[in-house]
């Protein structure tokens, strides 16, 4: 009986794992109609940050939105403080 | 054999219960450090995932004008520099008209998007709307989040004047999105292109963006170069953002958010440890005598020193078993109240629609083995010593 309490963690382990698994599964039944709502959007940026564009949709903002008034000028924005610009992908992308 | 195992586990079971304050302190460090670093974990896997699940609805490519370093708007004659010649894989290019729009009395921005003539209708799609139907062209409607219509104080029928330079006709509220699009359209205004020129201050040859949808989506950065090439050639400045660099954005900034919240919960882990391991290694002179009492009838050095790993090991699999339960109940079941605000950002309009958990089998173990590896190996040094106390000293004292 005492050993059941080894037991505890895997047991804990493969519930958490079926709640997320059937989780994940009720939210791919909702993937077509939130497809259909992101065909209409601008952007699939998640609507998280809308305090300033640049936080709103960084994947389409170009990469100096955050510094738009002076050039490395701190980001106003308290969110701005919780998300880094993706500096990586910038450095990648074309522009001309 | 089962005896011996029984005794064993008797034994280390009746020691846990003597020393309960010990085991509470050591089990519910150790819990609160795998909640705070699992609940960071999960929190940020499920944003990764729930951007990355609706990327597909983006177009393969978006092209930008910019003017004096900031995009500008796009004309017909954009259009035309993409279309015409039509480059091999281009299935269509279409000016998208949608920007932001402040709102004095949220003191936060909305998204303002337009929807063109022959858009499918989302009546058609099940779920994709709470309440209402769509929009009717021409009619002065509107779509609108559920966090945002509930924000305004806007039910179904009710009408909209937003702040705009020019003037135009207040909108309709004709439905709200479901949850299903709450995490994407939590701030989001959907109303015909006409009505969002208005609101935008667009003229009626004027875009926001271009979206071009590609054939072969594998073509897209063959395409982008073309496409600045012949922007180039007309003296214009551009921006081309690839749908499948998107992804990337998504990793590395949610990734860095969750750096973030770790490095800052440092101190407090660290600290944890610390007491953690002082405590375990601590013997008290009540341990000591029972050790000696055990060795004197006759449990070997070896005996000891499994029933010390075994007593390590029930208190980290119970701790992180614990921690596991409550970092999944904490974001899944409560919303992460405390850390989501922390870790995705602030603002005034927030999607309140529950995150869908990424973790499977795999990472729930990775998880508990990086804990309870380290926690056990820990106490090995102190189960050693002991282990190998001599029990005429111990019982001496």
């Amino acid at each position: 009986m005492r050993a059941l309490v080894f037991a505890v963690l895997p047991v804990l382990i493969a519930l958490l794992a079926v709640d997320a698994s059937a989780r994940r599964a009720a939210r791919e039944r909702q993937m077509p109609a939130a497809i259909a709502v992101g065909r209409r959007l601008g952007t699939t940026d998640l609507a998280l940050s809308g305090g300033a564009r640049w936080l709103r949709a960084p994947s389409l903002e170009e990469p100096w939105a955050a510094f738009a008034d002076a050039p490395a000028a701190p980001d106003p924005d308290p969110a701005g403080g919780a998300m880094s610009p993706p500096r990586e992908l910038w450095s990648r992308e074309r522009q001309r | 054999m089962m005896a011996k195992r029984s005794s064993f586990l008797a034994f280390v079971f009746g020691s846990l219960a003597r020393r309960r304050a010990k085991a509470l302190a050591l089990g519910g460090g150790l819990a609160f450090a795998v909640a705070l670093v699992a609940a960071v974990l999960f929190l940020t896997d499920a944003l990764r995932g729930e951007a990355d699940r609706v990327r597909s609805a983006m177009p393969d490519v978006v092209v930008q004008r910019l003017v004096g370093g900031r995009p500008s708007v796009v004309r017909s004659a954009d259009t035309a520099v993409v279309a015409d010649p039509p480059i091999p894989s281009v299935a269509s290019v279409r000016a998208r008209v949608w920007g932001y729009v402040f709102l004095p009395a949220l003191q936060g921005n909305i998204v303002i998007v337009g929807i063109a003539k022959g858009a499918p209708s989302l009546d058609d799609v099940h779920g994709a709307l709470s309440e209402g139907r769509d929009l009717r062209e021409g009619a002065h409607e509107m779509l609108a989040g559920a966090t945002l219509a509930r924000f305004l104080g806007l039910r179904l029928g009710d009408e909209l004047g937003l702040p705009t330079t020019q003037p135009s006709t207040p909108l309709k509220l004709v439905g709200t999105f479901s949850s299903a699009a709450e995490l994407y359209a939590a701030d989001v205004l959907f109303c015909d292109e006409r009505d969002a020129r208005t609101l935008l201050s667009l003229g009626p040859d004027e875009a926001t963006d271009l979206a071009v949808t590609l054939a072969n989506s594998d073509e897209s950065r063959v395409v982008a170069r073309t496409v600045l090439d012949r922007f180039a050639a007309q003296g214009t400045t551009a921006r081309v953002v690839e749908r499948e660099l998107l992804g990337r954005v998504y990793a590395l900034g949610y990734g860095r958010r969750s750096g973030l919240v770790l490095a800052a919960s440092i101190p407090a882990l660290l600290a944890l440890l610390v007491l953690a391991w002082d405590r375990a290694s601590g013997l008290g002179p009540e341990e000591k005598r029972e050790i000696a009492i055990l060795k004197a009838v006759g449990w070997s050095t070896a005996d000891v020193l499994r029933a010390k790993l075994l007593e390590a090991t029930a208190i980290g699999a119970l701790a992180t078993a614990a921690g596991l339960l409550l970092a999944y109940a904490w974001v899944f079941w409560l919303g992460a109240p405390g850390l989501r605000p922390a870790l995705v950002g602030w603002s005034v309009l927030y999607p309140e629609a529950p995150l869908t958990p990424m973790v499977d089998v795999a990472q729930l173990l990775g998880i508990a083995l990086g804990v309870l590896a380290p926690f056990v190996s820990l106490s090995i040094v102190p189960a050693w010593r002991a282990a190998t106390l001599d029990p005429m000293d111990a019982m001496r004292g």
